[in-house]
């Protein structure tokens, strides 16, 4: 009896290890279905970047256990029934995370009426339907922040997402995120690059200082009313305070529930915001882009802000004219949590050679560098005791490179979420495949069929003479291309955008 | 009188001196690095002389004269500048300041606009430009249907003349996408009528030069034509998508152009077989693209040049050229380099972005290799320059070293890196 249940649960295991390597996903999230999550994982003879004071271990083992990373080390013994991977001559790194993104937003990333809109939330707007959520996990991305762009002062609540490619919106987010918000300084907030119909204050760096100061003085006031408002009996026939979903949000960062990740380029007004911030009592988390960081690096350290900042995007506008190659570098010199981010979904996709820039302007040590897009991202938004290493306890996120994780001519092979594997090369080719398949089928039947519903197959596929033409040139890029313009959507360039 | 004369001849000399300088007949060795030729196999512990701005010999045993000037490059690695193939680098600095912008003039017929002219050669973005290996670029200008000539440039000197190599290169001509679908095309029939009074109008200047008629009424834009219809330079076609690419090469044949190069995104891999067969070669806009389209496999753009190069068609990969990235033309080696984990061989991708781009915008014999007679335009890096991990260390340019604290990142960095340790 026992020996044959012992049997049928081997042979279950095998199943459901075979349907793990048949797993074949769908360039459409609605239709592609969650990879099976095997019981245990054993990555085997793997050089390992473990994101720890570990730091390399070479020909080591990962071992995996109900999605959770149960072991690194050498020589561990497979669980029986494990699924494993013989990743000899492979690099294993943690997931990379993305400290900056637009890459999963419905509609435009700016809410860019008023100059404070903390009201407003990212996780209403998630679309996980975005091919970018798919193109990124093949590149080894595994959790990203999406953020409201940099067109007001004070933005709205990010939202932290994994990258679980056929999940619904309220799925994607990862439940151990802090709460966040965007905040923006400098030549977006002033409304510098385009013009807007109806300027609205602030139009200048000073103004956007004291904006956010006094957003800060309303939200404390707020906070002592409903502080103050009398409860149970007292309350009775008293008008309680009204409900404001602005200062609430603006309130949260006061008690420190909600994290500020500030968009800023400059010295002086990223300053400035560390000693508003220090006047009421809290400390801001990250600045993303922050191209002057290592200007102000030492304050940076002392105030204890991250820096979550780009390699390359300088001087396309003149407050990135002293962004240098070496921020990364100086910054994690001088003690400041230091990040690589993309804030671009093409840029998402090679983030490793993000880092390998940051081993050569500077000469960061290649594990720092991989840190930078893995453990320290993580620990910038708060979930680093779940992501962003590959240390016992944690989320089994983990990406297999075929070469060194910092080389421009490795690729990453595997990428794992939740020790779920949502990319595979091999899957992908047999994605395509079918595609082609599929592809075929469908020209055929068209070209086989009536296309123009006109009951004869003439061949004729015209539209119709009053099908307006606008439509047609609005609607051309969208078939072409199939891109909905969320998914291109990126903020920095929100520029060039007519507002 | 006779002190004024000699005071001017002194002068003159002196003055005669000093621009000699830079052209001196001072023999340069480079020794010590492996030399990687990109025509031939890396030297280990090769020797590179210079003489003149060019180079004069390449080997691992060569005698060097004693009167060389020898530069120890022990551990590193020479290669040749890479050459972009395509850029508006030196046309714009900061791009959303629109006085500093000089990439697109306006009106749909420019052919009578010259880049070289508008080049800063004191513009920031140049000297971070070199310090990533770029040494030499094709500027390109870019406004309108016919937008004009470019120039081969190197990415340094005292004005823009100094920097011209080859000038014009060729005739831009931005090819409409709606001409796909409409024989009637406004745009292209704009291009074809000016192209038919350009022909006519050079029929009758040489009528006139040959004493058979008045000469025409001057016209800058048919002048300026003159130089592609007689087959003296390039036209590069600019296309995106594949139909529209098609479409570009099947007029331009028509209309009698021999020396063509495409200027395409990724999606020109779908008519690689086409351009192998009418060795049309391509300069291929940006491995790090997004797939043109959303179904499109993930690595659509890294794989074009893999594509591309099976086929047998000649390419060189280039960025987007303009807007933002032309702040981040360093990168560019970087691009060929992620083509070689997508199935680019490693020697081809070195090309790509050196002997190749050379070779199609006709300066094959100046640029692009360490070849005896070419322009000593190298640098040492610490190790494969296509990987971002390694770095440049030394630059020559025309055989003079360039100071690479020009950049400004460099400068930025040192000074701010001192202070950041001093405070702490």
């Amino acid at each position: 009896m026992i020996r044959q249940l012992t049997l049928t649960f081997t042979l279950a295991i095998s199943g459901m290890v075979a349907a793990e390597a048949d797993w074949t996903p769908d360039i459409e999230a609605w239709n592609s279905p969650p990879p099976p999550r095997p019981d245990s994982v054993l990555v085997r003879n793997a050089t390992i970047w473990t994101g720890t004071d570990q730091g390399i271990l070479e020909n080591a083992d990962l071992l995996v256990r109900q999605g959770r990373i149960s072991a690194v080390g050498q020589n561990l013994s497979a669980p029986r029934g494990a699924l494993e991977i013989d990743a000899e001559g492979m690099h294993l790194t943690p997931g990379i995370i993305d400290a900056h993104s637009h890459a999963a937003i419905i509609g435009g990333v700016n809410e860019a009426s008023r100059i404070s809109t903390a009201d407003v939330r990212i996780r209403d707007v998630i679309d996980s339907e975005s091919i970018n959520i798919y193109r990124q996990l093949a590149g080894g991305v595994t959790t990203i922040n999406l953020l409201h762009g940099s067109a007001n002062a004070i933005g709205g609540q990010m939202s932290v997402i994994k990258l679980r490619w056929g999940a619904s919106p309220a799925e994607l987010v990862f439940d151990a995120a802090p709460e966040g918000i965007k905040f923006a300084l400098g030549e977006n907030p002033k409304q510098s690059n385009w013009r807007a119909e109806e300027p609205r204050y602030p139009q200048t760096r000073h103004g956007v200082e004291q904006v956010i100061r006094e957003k800060f003085q309303l939200a404390e006031d707020y906070r002592h009313a409903f502080e103050q408002a009398p409860r149970g009996r007292a309350a009775r026939d008293r008008v309680p305070p009204r409900p404001n979903h602005e200062l609430q949000a603006i309130a949260e960062i006061l008690r420190g529930e909600r994290d500020v990740h500030s968009h800023a380029y400059r010295a002086d007004e990223m300053l400035a915001l560390m000693r508003v911030a220090e006047q009421f009592g809290f400390v801001i988390k990250t600045f993303q882009h922050v191209l002057e960081g290592y200007k102000i690096a030492p304050q940076m350290a002392a105030h204890g802000v991250g820096g979550s900042t780009f390699i390359d995007w300088w001087a396309f506008k003149y407050e990135a004219i002293d962004g240098i190659g070496y921020n990364p570098a100086l910054m994690h010199e001088a003690g400041v949590l230091t990040g690589l981010h993309s804030d671009n979904p093409e840029l998402a996709r090679r983030m490793n050679l993000e880092a390998a820039k940051a081993v050569r302007y500077g000469q960061v040590d290649p594990h720092d560098a991989l840190m930078m897009i893995t453990a320290w991202p993580a620990d910038q938004l708060g979930i680093g005791e779940r992501t962003g290493r590959l240390a016992a306890g944690l989320d089994a996120d983990f990406v297999l490179w075929n070469g060194h994780p910092l080389s421009v001519q490795s690729r990453v092979e595997q990428t794992w979420v939740d020790g779920r594997r949502y990319f595979d090369r091999q899957a992908d080719l047999r994605m395509r495949e079918q595609l082609d398949a599929e592809r075929a089928e469908l020209m055929a039947l068209a070209l086989a069929g009536d296309n123009d519903g006109n009951g004869n197959n003439d061949g004729n596929n015209n539209e119709t003479a009053d099908e307006p033409a606008r439509r047609r040139v609005h609607s051309f890029a969208a078939h072409l291309t199939g891109y909905r313009a969320s998914e291109l959507d990126h903020d920095e360039y929100c520029i060039f955008h007519d507002h | 009188m006779i002190t004024e004369f000699l005071s001017k001849t002194l002068a003159a000399a002196l003055l005669g001196a000093l621009l000699a300088v830079p052209a001196a007949a001072e023999l340069t060795a480079l020794t010590g690095a492996t030399v990687h030729p990109v025509s031939g196999s890396p030297i280990e512990n090769g020797v590179v002389l210079i003489e003149n701005g060019r180079i004069q010999a390449v080997g691992a045993d060569l005698d060097i004269p004693d009167e060389a000037r020898r530069i120890d490059l022990d551990g590193l690695h020479l290669y040749p500048g890479f050459v972009h193939p395509g850029t508006q680098l030196g046309l714009t600095e900061i791009s959303s300041v629109a006085g500093t912008v000089d990439t697109a003039e306006m009106g749909n017929i420019n052919a009578a606009v010259r880049a070289e002219v508008a080049v800063n050669h004191d513009s920031e973005l140049l000297p971070t430009t070199i310090a990533g290996g770029v040494l030499n670029a094709h500027i390109v200008p870019g406004g309108g249907l016919i937008r004009g000539h470019s120039a081969m440039m190197r990415l340094d000197g005292w004005s823009w003349e100094e920097m011209v190599l080859a000038a014009p290169v060729a005739m831009h001509i931005a090819f409409p996408p709606g001409a796909v679908e409409d024989e009637d095309n406004e745009d292209l029939r704009l291009i074809e009528r000016t192209l038919d009074q350009a022909r006519h109008w050079h029929q009758a200047r040489a009528a006139a030069e040959a004493g058979n008629g008045a000469r025409p009424a001057r016209n800058d834009q048919l002048e300026a034509l003159g130089a592609l219809l007689a087959g003296e330079v390039i036209l590069v076609l600019h296309a995106n998508r594949h139909d529209v690419m098609t479409a570009a090469l099947d007029w331009a044949q028509s209309q009698g152009f021999e020396r063509l190069v495409l200027s395409a995104n990724a999606d020109v891999q779908y008519i690689a077989e086409r351009l192998a067969a009418d060795d049309i070669p391509v300069i291929l806009r940006s491995v790090y693209a997004l797939p043109t389209r959303r179904w499109e496999a993930y690595d659509m753009a890294y794989v074009a040049p893999a594509r591309l190069h099976q086929a047998g068609v000649r390419f060189a990969i280039s960025d987007s050229g303009g807007g933002m990235e032309v702040a981040n033309a360093r990168n560019l080696p970087f691009q060929a380099g992620s083509a070689i984990a997508h199935g680019l061989p490693a020697d081809a991708a070195l090309k790509s972005v050196t002997l190749w781009p050379a070779e199609i915008l006709g300066l094959g014999d100046q640029l692009g290799s360490i070849a005896a007679g070419k322009r000593a335009s190298l640098f040492a890096a610490t190790g494969d320059p296509l990987e971002p991990m390694s770095r440049i260390e030394r630059v020559w340019i025309d055989g003079q070293e360039y100071d690479l604290n020009r950049d400004r990142g460099r400068r930025l960095y040192e000074r701010y890196r001192d202070r950041n340790r001093a405070v702490r």
